[in-house]
């Protein structure tokens, strides 16, 4: 899983984010007044068109002030009911199918089956929710506009903010409840999907000592679903399996006189939300000299640096805040590395590594070396009491942990020409595990978010379009809102090959991105046209909504558990964006002629 | 002079397409009044207006010129919608729910309470005669029944104003004769009704004044009774006369032998009248100057 950007905490963030929230729908705010003058004044002369301006504003606020709780939520049972009409429910059916038939082809033997159930119930519901949101929210209004409903409604006390609000509470609903229904039919799923057990023959059962009665043993689970474990017992007969798929077992022996057996449980640590603590990352090149990048191997993609083996090269994370209590058991370094070979070795084995752990106000440091493991996520703990480069034992905390909780770790490469890759979230400490059920909730919350925003977006946009319009619009939304990464580099210029008449400049030149265009007057021309399409993303950019963003299932997905500071983010941002998308609505709602 | 309810000015209308071209010109400035009290019928052929002078009236559309104005406020004015009861041209009703769930629902509309929604439902209901479908859907509905949830519907609110388009379309004779014993106990409780219509005899029956409308202008306005009089004709009506006397009925009535019951000034039918009017319009194109007739003079 790819974390991009830092998360500011919540109180840090608030400040910024509600200062430019300020700043756009004021600047919004001022834009539709002038322009709703500029047709009143066309329309209806200068003086005129300022009554109806300042009448329309008037009203619209009035509606907002003596909006009847009553009226909106008569209105959003109505929603409900005309949503269960349009068999809303058939949404759910096509779920239920869906999840019997997946069984078919979700794959048990891949490596991650956990991960693989979950992004495959995340995504399921994401879009049969979406989809329905979008469906309901957007046909609703124009239909009743078609059937003239609307009539004996808006001769009614009816206010539009009333209507308006009335729709995207009545669909917010019926989309909470659907969401909800999935998610634990969901949770189910993914528990059954995952729940297995193994069997132990007692003939696979090796002990080390010399009779079976006593001593440690160890032996190799049979085949379930396309894996098995092997597993240690201590001299009790108890213990655990490896992990094997994401998860392990624990293994008991049950003795009935003669007979033995062998108890193996559910599995376990299949579903997690961890909660790392992330350090800074810094590199040292080969000489040892600091610098803010290790070397690139090749890749276009420069998420990861590496570093080189048997030279000083490192990969240094910076910690900070660590405590005590926070490790009871020692330090849980859990590390994802990747491994560029540039010859082949000894293929059948890993690359030797070493951590060094180093107190950065003594330089106090102690290693201890690993096999890195490709492709697979490794957890190292690292005891209490370790011994440092000159043989000595020293104190995790006391004599590697500064007072204040920093510490460096230190990532070195041992073999002479192979390399590791890394980037900052790689490496972190497990401190502890969150409840996954949370953190999967936490998750649906996200959909849920969406959901909302569809619904919203939806109504506003079904009040001057007709249904299939809006459709086409709010899904153009949500498209847009999905590549908002790509539409600020292009429009920042962070794109190799300039903006749209440069690029097409180049492909019927024939010319490869990085080339300078020489300087001339057409150039200019180009850069200028380039540069007021740049503007016009920029204003799209400061409107539009991040709309994968809001949701965190990758979190759920890779078991990570979702910071409570993101999701709060998320949960004001998008309120902060229903907020006017509301106002916007019903203000379009009210200039509209209800008998057209 | 009563206070005035409606009140149009120089109200006009056009329809336009997307483009904002002129497609039709729907009402031409018209000039109305509609007093407290009275019952006052909204005549004219197939598109003359009627509807859209209704909507306008409603804030269903905007003028296009004019004003429209109701209890003195713009027509635009939502608050108005509390004292105002609407029955649409055709019922446009949610199918799905039953006359139950929809009376109950434009009820909350107004804000009303459980208790009142309940009690005022069962009211309506009965007063309509729906008390035998009252669970079914609405799209099982035959158009009379249809038409009457769609009355009850319009008086959820006891408004002091009610605005009937066409209300007997689609009833049979009980029911329309039902609808118009309605509509004057409407009236004797002090209410206000516009109704509109082409069916004449109904709105002969139980209007107190009516304006016919034409290609949207208004080409007549008054009184029924005084629209309907011919000045300068005379009937009698008699009874009990043999057959000699009724030859002899001329000699008869001079030397006042039968027993006179009527005398007076005989009415044509507003069909007629209506004809009549519709047939000048189209001979002679044009505003016709209104408020000169009898009518105007109470
Ligand atoms: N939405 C509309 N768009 C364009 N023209 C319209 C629209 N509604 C009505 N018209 C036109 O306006 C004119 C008046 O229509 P209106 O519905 O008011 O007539 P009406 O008197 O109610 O007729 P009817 O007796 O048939 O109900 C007609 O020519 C009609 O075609
Ligand atoms: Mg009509």
């Amino acid at each position: 899983m790819v974390i991009d950007t830092e998360l500011l905490p919540f109180f840090i963030w608030l400040p910024l984010a509600l200062g430019s929230w300020l700043k756009v729908t004021g600047i919004l705010c001022a834009v539709a007044i002038l322009f709703s003058y500029l047709v009143a004044a066309v329309r209806n002369g200068p003086v005129r068109g300022a009554q109806l301006v300042g009448a329309g504003l008037r009203g619209g606020i009035a509606d907002l002030v003596f909006l009847s709780p009553r009226r909106t939520f008569a209105l959003a049972r109505l929603a409900i009911q005309e949503s269960l009409h349009r068999r809303v429910l058939v949404a759910f059916a096509l779920f239920a199918v869906i999840l019997l038939f997946a069984t078919w082809y979700l794959d048990e033997a891949t490596d991650n089956p956990a991960r693989l159930y979950l992004s495959f119930v995340l995504t399921t519901t994401t879009y049969l929710v979406l989809l329905m949101a979008l469906f309901l929210s957007v046909f609703s209004l124009p239909n009743d506009i078609a059937n003239r409903t609307l009539y004996t409604i808006s001769t009614k006390p009816v206010r539009p903010s009333e209507l308006v609000l009335g729709r995207m509470l009545g669909f917010a609903l019926v989309g909470t409840v659907l969401l909800t229904v999935m998610g634990a039919v969901s949770y189910v799923f993914v528990l059954r999907g995952l729940s297995h057990r193994h069997e132990i023959l007692p003939q696979k059962v090796t002990s080390a000592g010399d009779s079976q009665a006593a001593g440690p043993t160890s032996g190799r689970t049979e085949l379930a679903q396309n894996h098995h474990h092997d597993f240690q017992l201590d001299a009790d007969g108890r213990g655990r399996t490896d992990v094997a798929q994401g998860h392990w077992h624990s293994v008991q022996v049950v003795r009935d006189g003669d007979r033995v057996t062998y108890e193996v449980g559910p599995p376990q640590g299949a579903l997690t939300a961890r909660v790392p603590i992330y350090g800074k990352l810094s590199f040292k090149d080969r000489t040892g000299t600091p610098t803010q990048k290790g070397y690139n191997v090749g890749n276009e993609w420069t998420y990861r640096s590496f570093i080189e083996g048997g030279t000083l090269s490192a990969a240094i994370w910076h910690f900070s805040g660590l405590q005590a209590e926070m490790f009871p058991n020692g330090l849980p370094i859990e590390m994802t590395i990747r491994v560029f070979r540039t010859h082949k070795g000894d293929i059948s084995k890993g690359i030797l590594g070493r951590l060094v752990l180093r107190n950065p106000e003594t330089g106090l440091s102690a290693p201890t070396p690993f096999v890195a493991k490709e492709y697979s996520t490794d957890l190292q703990m690292i005891p209490l009491e370790l011994t440092d480069d000159q043989g000595k034992k020293v104190k995790l905390f006391g004599d590697l942990v500064t007072p204040a909780g920093q510490l460096d770790i230190q990532m070195q490469c041992l073999e002479l020409e192979q390399y590791f890759g890394m980037a900052q979230p790689d490496l972190y400490l497990r401190a502890r595990d969150a409840s996954f059920t949370t953190n999967f909730i936490k998750g649906y919350v996200g959909i849920w978010l969406q959901m909302l925003l569809v619904v919203g977006a939806g109504v506003m946009l079904s009040t001057f379009l007709n249904g299939a319009v809006a459709m086409l619009a709010t899904f153009a939304m949500m498209l847009a809102g999905s590549f908002v990464t790509t539409i600020r580099q292009l429009a920042f210029g962070e794109l190799p090959g300039g903006g749209p008449v440069e690029a097409a400049v180049r492909i019927f030149t024939q010319r490869n991105l990085t080339t300078k265009l020489e300087p001339s007057v057409t150039t200019q021309a180009i850069n200028l046209f380039d540069e007021g399409f740049r503007g016009a993303l920029k204003t799209l950019l400061a409107v539009l909504p991040d709309f994968t963003s809001l949701s965190d299932t990758d979190y759920v997905v890779h078991g990570f558990d979702i910071p409570g500071d993101m999701l709060l983010t998320h949960v004001v941002t998008t309120l902060a964006y229903l907020v006017p998308i509301f106002v916007a609505a019903f203000l379009f709602f009210r200039t509209r002629e209800v008998a057209r | 002079m009563s206070e005035a309810v409606v009140e149009t000015r120089n109200l006009s209308k056009v329809y336009r397409d997307f483009w904002g071209r002129q497609k039709v010109r729907a009402l031409k400035a018209l000039d109305l009044e509609v007093r407290r009290g009275e019952i006052f019928g909204l005549l004219g052929p197939n598109g003359s207006g009627k509807t859209t002078t209704m909507k306008l009236l409603l804030g269903l559309l905007f003028p296009t010129g004019g004003e429209a104005l109701v209890f003195g406020k713009p027509a635009t004015d939502v608050r108005k919608n509390e004292r105002i009861g609407y029955l649409p041209e055709e019922s446009y009703l949610y199918r799905f729910l039953n006359a139950e769930e929809t009376l109950d629902f434009y009820g909350r509309l107004f804000d009303m309470p459980a208790a009142t929604r309940r009690e005022r439902t069962k009211q309506l209901i009965d007063m309509v005669g729906l008390s035998n479908a009252k669970r079914r859907p609405l799209r099982e509905y035959s158009k009379g029944m249809t038409r009457r949830i769609g009355l009850a519907q319009a008086l959820i609110n006891d408004p002091e104003l009610i605005m009937l388009d066409e209300p007997t379309s689609g009833l049979d004779p009980i029911g329309t004769r039902e609808i118009k014993d309605l509509i004057l106990k409407l009236r004797e409780q002090g209410k206000t009704v516009l109704l509109s219509s082409h069916l004449l005899a109904d709105v002969q029956d139980v209007c107190d004044r009516i304006a016919i409308l034409h290609h949207g202008e208004l080409k007549e306005l008054g009184r029924v009774d005084s629209l309907l009089t011919i000045g300068d004709e005379t009937v009698v009506r008699a009874a009990g006369l043999s057959d000699a006397a009724k030859r002899e009925i001329q000699a008869v009535i001079e030397r006042h032998h039968g027993s006179l019951v009527s005398m007076g000034n005989p009415t044509t039918t507003l069909e007629e009248l209506f004809l009549k009017i519709v047939h000048d319009s189209t001979a002679r194109p044009g505003r016709r100057i209104t408020g000169s007739g009898p009518g105007e003079s109470n």
